[in-house]
């Protein structure tokens, strides 16, 4: 059984969110992230990325 | 200006929606992990479409889903946990129902509330960057490290301590936070 919460406190917008990553990205300079390698991947996420492919995502 | 595409803050403000579903149950929101959690943190562009959450109440995350055009792909060789929503081109999948199999601790998830007013929870930076390193310390995911190190110098003046406890958790004590730098 999960715990039952109270009702949630409010947190930081994500336009704000979004802005201070953007300035910690400014202060850094050029950052070039890895994106996955994809070798963990299971049996559920090949299938489920298949899928989202299959109806024309493209991220 | 937002540094994030237009489908990923269309598809935090759904998983915003989505999640309201779950609190207004009464249960903890679902928790944002993975790299969708990597590019919300660091606005790089490395999600596949895929969001990967973790939640105690699956079923009624599932039926929240359900309610907001999510569909479970069907046919041959679709045999996946996960949820699409075939007009935004996306994935949903409930991949543990306790986070971080409760090592991490949950009053530092970050709560971030859209424009709509709704509002998703995110995994702690540190307890991100601790998992990158755990994948990187099994030996079978040597791309993690370049992560874990990419959000360690955008996060550098977080909690320290913390850090470097969580990344020895994550490791077997094989890496610190010093592993980082």
């Amino acid at each position: 059984m999960a715990l039952q919460t109270s009702n949630s406190p409010r947190g930081i917008s994500l336009a704000s969110f979004g802005q201070s990553v953007a300035r910690r990205r400014e202060m850094l300079g050029d950052i070039a992230m890895p994106r996955n390698s994809g070798l963990r991947r299971t049996d559920s996420k090949i299938a489920l990325l298949a899928a989202i492919e299959n109806v024309g995502g493209s991220w | 200006m937002s540094p994030y595409r237009p489908e990923f803050i269309a598809a935090l403000e759904l998983f915003a929606i989505v999640s309201e579903v779950v609190e207004q149950r009464g249960f903890l929101r679902p928790v944002l992990v993975g790299g969708a959690a990597v590019e919300l943190y660091s606005a790089s562009d490395i999600a596949t479409g895929d969001f990967d959450l973790v939640t105690a109440r699956q079923d009624i995350f599932e039926q929240a889903l359900q309610a907001n055009g999510f569909v479970k792909p069907s046919g041959p060789g679709k045999l996946t946990r996960g949820w699409i929503h075939p007009e935004l081109k996306l994935g949903f999948e409930v991949v543990g129902s306790v986070l971080m199999d409760g090592r991490a601790e949950r009053d530092r998830v970050k709560l971030i509330d859209t424009s709509a007013g709704d509002q998703f929870a995110v995994i702690a930076v540190e307890d991100l960057i601790a998992d990158r390193m755990g994948q990187y310390a099994s030996g079978s995911a040597p791309d993690m490290l370049g992560q874990a190190q990419v959000l360690f110098s955008l996060y550098q003046g977080e909690d320290s301590s913390y850090l470097d406890r969580r990344i020895r958790e994550e490791t077997d004590t094989k890496y610190g936070i010093a592993d980082l730098q």
